[in-house]
């Protein structure tokens, strides 16, 4: 009985609200998948070209802005 | 201008920083590719930059950083039509930055299975099982209701555990537009 038991968890474990992804059983691997593939595009950090940007960003701004508008 | 200001600025920068790594994740699971990823990421970067004042300050910058992102990749979409992504190294560019740390065949299994979820499951499924948003947050930014989050998740997890079951046999899966794409994609 413990395989009917087992089952009838795992339908109510996907459909259950309060259960967080990662914790269940079933989608354990799906879960862990998920976050490794998307730890891998995370863990290749900040590319240079967007450093770039954001200082140019940066400097036009203050470039723009009268240093004493009032 | 004034100090407070700067020091606003400063704020902002570094907290758009720290959300990055992650809203790039995001966007590499949305377009499948780096290049485009990172086109998206420019453009979200300028887009926030640029409304900055409508950001308010001590709310949660990554969920209005994703939102932007989002908005800009539906729309790009629309505007396009979706491309057939070209055929030069679909997955191959993906993991080519550290594909032996992760066990690069595994990884291309599961992004091909991702690949096939209908895109408003395949964002559910990252919003709320890779990038860390609660279920009410990843429906802030998709715009629906929560319990549309929830059932589009369920139904990407089981979706995936299909999928992945019968990993193998997924370069000639049930959806004939993406088998075309897939072949297309490793044909060269």
């Amino acid at each position: 009985m413990s395989d009917d038991n087992r089952k009838k968890e795992e339908m109510t474990e996907t459909q259950s609200h309060e259960v967080r992804p990662g914790a269940v059983p079933p989608n354990a691997s799906i879960s862990r998948k998920l976050r490794d593939f998307y730890d891998a595009v995370q863990e290749e950090g900040i590319p240079d070209r967007f450093l770039d940007l954001l200082e140019r960003l940066e400097q036009a701004e203050k470039n723009a802005k009268p240093v004493n508008a009032k | 201008m004034s100090k407070e200001d700067e020091i606003d600025d400063r704020g902002f920068k570094r907290d758009l920083l720290a959300s990055l790594p992650n809203l790039r994740a995001f966007a590499v699971s949305l377009t499948g590719r780096h290049d485009k990823a990172d086109d998206l990421v420019q453009d979200t970067i300028m887009k926030a930059w640029a409304n900055q004042t409508s950001f308010t300050a001590g709310t949660n910058m990554r969920a209005w950083l994703f939102t932007i992102l989002r908005n800009e990749f539906y729309s790009q979409m629309r505007k396009r039509g979706r491309e057939v992504q070209d055929s030069d190294g679909l997955f191959s560019e993906r993991f080519s930055v550290h594909p032996e740390q992760y066990g690069r065949l595994d990884l291309q299994d599961f992004r091909k299975a991702l690949d096939k979820l209908p895109d408003d499951q395949r964002e559910a499924i990252i919003l709320v099982g890779a990038a860390g948003f609660a279920y009410e947050e990843a429906a802030a930014i998709c715009g629906c209701a929560v319990g549309t989050i929830k059932s589009r998740v369920s139904r990407a997890r089981t979706r995936l555990q299909e999928l992945l079951g019968v990993s193998g046999e997924g370069d000639y899966g049930p959806d004939a537009g993406d088998a075309a794409i897939t072949s297309r994609a490793f044909g060269s």
